[in-house]
């Protein structure tokens, strides 16, 4: 049987994964992508502690709907990024280092 | 009566205040004349001279055999004790203002044509002036301050004169030679002032040595110098000593009179310090005539005609010894120099050992007329001298040839060429002599004569005194007749190797005759004396008081002495006029002897001049090297600790600071980094602090 520690073992190996490519990544939109990754990776271990409640099923529950905020973000973001674009000619946060005008 | 005695003794007293002070002027304005105008001065000086000459014969009218006049106002006080200064005019000091005067206005008149192209001229008439004024000052001041300020005024303005041609060489040490003598004179006089004033508690020469004569009345007794109270007459109603006697170890009396002799042997050049005045015949002709023969070298025998009364018998016969050893030396130089002007000096200096002898013989008033007719005389010679020196130059310069003008060795056969300055020198010669005459025949035959009758009762030694005098008096024939021969008789010997000079010489102009005219005129003895043999007869030396015993040696003396000297003279025309420049060997001891001056200046030069000069080397070394070394080692070290000092603030207070700064700007630079505005870098940040809290919480 699969133990909860292998759940979290893959968690946060997923997290840390995320937070790796997150400082080094060069474009945006990969970021976005490993946001999404480290998202999914405290979803998962919703779900995985969801094995002690299961009646209500309140871990699963939290974790469909943080992948509907996730969604919901993730668009509100490929906005923020297409904007940016338009503005600065490149999507590398690296670059993108003006807050003024 | 007395109302209208008293304001002429003021109109006098005016006088002589104008006459004295119009130098004075003549010198201020002389020194203030812008340089375009410079030819005024001669004629300012001499217009000058000339009213204060007029004055002068008006003042001396006035109080010549009359009564002695006398003013003075307070000058200041120091305690309790007034000093005056004020104008003493007796016979004494009329005679000199009218001698100075006399002698000063022909030379004047002389110098506006002798120094005519000088381009110093009116400084020339500028000194001149303030010479007159000084040494008018002298003649006429009343107390010993005063009289001890002209000493020295005389004495600067001498100086001035004697290095008037300060770019030569020679000039300068001659007159630095003369500074430097007179005023170890200076230095005797100021001490005898000071010895008479803590005496007699006064300044006032009226007082020491007039009326009330308080030098007269002190005595020395028992090693004490004695002044007591009740032997002073107080009739003139003048308070001068307060309360009982005064009196002060004898050894005091002494050093009062080292010190004025110092100050006479310094003034007129007698042994030991007489080597200044040969030397000082680099002046200017026109000035040695007037300063350095007839008046400044005078100041010294009138300070013994001042002060005669502090003299006790044993100063005497040391001056008398002095006076005479001064002038035989002196007539034995002049006998070789060939210089003309260095054998007129030596001259000078044998005359004025006469006066310092007869003085110290008692022959006063010959002493003093003496000193009158030999100014004359000598002042006459002076100007002869510088036409001739002037008219060989000329020969020079004509024909660019390398002559002394001065070597007399060089002249001969000018009475041809400069009758007048031949008549003129014959006159001052003869009367030099002392033939029968000629003023000099009245003076220098009189202290002879007083020589001779002052021996008479004395130990043999003191024979020796009047026979060296008289040698001397037959020495100078033999010198006068000598220097006449050389330069007026013969022929011209600057010819006799270069045959073809053109020479145009000539007496020159008014200015250069109408002195030697008045100046030769004086020298007669109409001018002093209605006798030509007696001195008796002569005012000068009756207003002096001289008495003179009618003894053998009056009626005998002149006459032996005439002969001789006329003798002399003609063997001295014999020989002089022979073929031969030197008709005597120069060799031997007695030539060399006189020919070296005695050897006086190296003497001085060895024994004094060189161990002080190296004394002062020794203290210059030693303020150099000690003092200088010692001063430049405090400089050293304070630049060294200054230059610690400079390190330490710029590598440790300085260093500090910058450490500070480094530091900063270190920890600046790497905080700046995180605020670099890229996203993910605040992010790594974050991570790298969250990291680090928890790494923190869990191990520690």
């Amino acid at each position: 049987m699969i133990s909860l520690t292998d759940f979290m073992v893959v968690s946060a190996v997923l997290f840390c994964i995320g937070l790796y490519m997150i400082v080094s990544k060069h474009n945006a939109i990969q970021i976005l992508i490993v946001i999404e990754l480290m998202l999914n990776a405290a979803i998962l271990n919703l779900v995985a502690f969801g094995r002690y409640d299961r009646v209500a099923n309140s871990g699963q529950m939290f974790a469909l709907f943080a992948i509907v905020l996730a969604a919901a973000t993730t668009a509100v973001a490929l906005a923020i990024i297409l904007n940016v674009y338009k503005r600065y000619k490149t999507i590398d946060p690296g670059k993108i280092d003006n807050l003024k005008d | 009566m007395e109302h209208f005695l008293q304001s002429i003794d003021a109109l006098t007293i005016k006088f002589t205040l104008i006459a004295v002070l119009l130098p004075l002027l003549a010198f201020v304005i002389n020194t203030a004349l812008p340089a375009k105008w410079s030819k005024v001065a001669g004629w300012v000086s001499t217009v000058f001279i000339l009213i204060s000459c007029v004055l002068a014969a008006f003042i001396f009218s006035k109080v010549w055999n009359g009564h002695q006049v006398h003013q003075q106002m307070l000058w200041f006080t120091i305690g309790d004790t007034p000093v005056y200064a004020g104008i003493l005019l007796n016979n004494l000091s009329v005679l000199l203002l009218l001698l100075v005067n006399l002698i000063a206005l022909p030379v004047h008149l002389y110098s506006t044509a002798y120094m005519r192209h000088d381009e110093k001229y009116s400084r020339y008439f500028a000194y001149l002036s303030f010479f007159c004024f000084s040494m008018l000052a002298l003649a006429v001041s009343d107390n010993l301050v005063l009289f001890y300020i002209f000493w020295e005024l005389v004495g600067f303005s001498s100086y001035l004169l004697i290095g008037f041609w300060f770019t030569r060489d020679k000039a300068v040490f001659a007159n630095k030679k003369a500074f430097i003598m007179n005023r170890i004179g200076d230095i005797g006089l100021l001490s005898a002032i000071l010895v008479l004033f803590s005496m007699y508690h006064t300044f006032d020469l009226d007082t020491l040595f007039g009326q009330i004569n308080l030098v007269g009345h002190s005595n020395i007794q028992n090693g004490l110098w004695h002044l007591s109270s009740n032997s002073v007459p107080n009739d003139s109603g003048a308070i001068v000593i307060t309360g009982g006697s005064i009196q002060i170890p004898a050894i005091w009396q002494y050093i009062a009179f080292a010190g004025i002799f110092l100050a006479v042997a310094a003034k007129s050049a007698q042994f030991p310090l007489h080597t200044w005045l040969p030397d000082a015949m680099e002046g200017p002709t026109s000035v040695s005539a007037l300063i350095h023969a007839a008046t400044m070298v005078a100041a010294g025998v009138l300070l013994l005609g001042r002060v005669y009364p502090l003299f006790n018998d044993a100063e005497l016969t040391f001056l008398a010894i002095i006076g005479c050893f001064t002038a035989f030396m002196a007539a034995t130089i002049a006998l070789t120099q060939n210089d003309l002007k260095r054998l007129l000096a030596y001259s000078t200096i044998s005359q004025l050992g006469y006066m310092v002898m007869a003085m110290g013989i008692g022959a006063y008033a010959s002493s003093l007329f003496h000193l009158v007719t030999h100014a004359f005389f000598k002042c006459l010679l002076f100007l002869v001298a510088g036409i001739v020196i002037h008219q060989m130059g000329h020969i020079r310069d004509d024909n660019n040839l390398e002559i002394d003008p001065q070597n007399i060795q060089n002249m001969g056969g000018l009475r041809k060429k400069l009758p007048l300055t031949f008549i003129a020198a014959l006159i001052g010669g003869v009367a030099l002599v002392g033939l029968p005459f000629t003023s000099g025949f009245l003076s220098k035959d009189g202290i002879l004569v007083q020589a001779f009758e002052w021996s008479a009762g004395k130990n043999v030694f003191f024979k020796i005194i009047p026979i060296l005098a008289l040698l001397t008096t037959w020495l100078t024939a033999f010198y006068v007749a000598r220097l006449i021969v050389k330069v007026f008789f013969g022929e011209l010997r600057v010819l006799q190797f270069k045959p073809d000079l053109k020479l145009h010489m000539s007496d020159g102009t008014w200015q250069y005759k109408l002195p030697l005219v008045l100046l030769s005129v004086c020298c007669f003895f109409p001018f002093f004396s209605t006798n030509p043999f007696s001195q008796d007869a002569s005012w000068v030396y009756n207003g002096l008081l001289g008495i003179l015993n009618e003894t053998g040696f009056a009626m005998v003396l002149p006459v032996v002495i005439n002969i001789g000297s006329l003798l002399i003279i003609y063997f001295a025309y014999t020989i002089y006029t022979g073929k031969r420049t030197n008709p005597f060997a120069q060799t031997g001891v007695i030539f060399n002897l006189s020919f070296n001056q005695w050897y006086f200046d190296s003497i001085y030069q060895n024994a004094i001049v060189k161990p002080i000069l190296n004394t002062s080397l020794v203290t210059f070394w030693f303020d150099r090297r000690v003092i200088d070394g010692f001063i430049l080692l405090f400089a050293k070290m304070s630049v060294a600790l200054s230059k610690l000092a400079a390190w330490m603030d710029r590598n440790i207070v300085d260093g500090f600071l910058n450490l500070l700064v480094k530091a900063v700007r270190i920890i600046g630079n790497f905080a700046r980094r995180f605020q670099g505005g890229k996203v993910q870098y605040y992010l790594f940040s974050m991570l790298a602090v969250i990291l680090a809290i928890f790494i923190l919480k869990t191990f520690f």
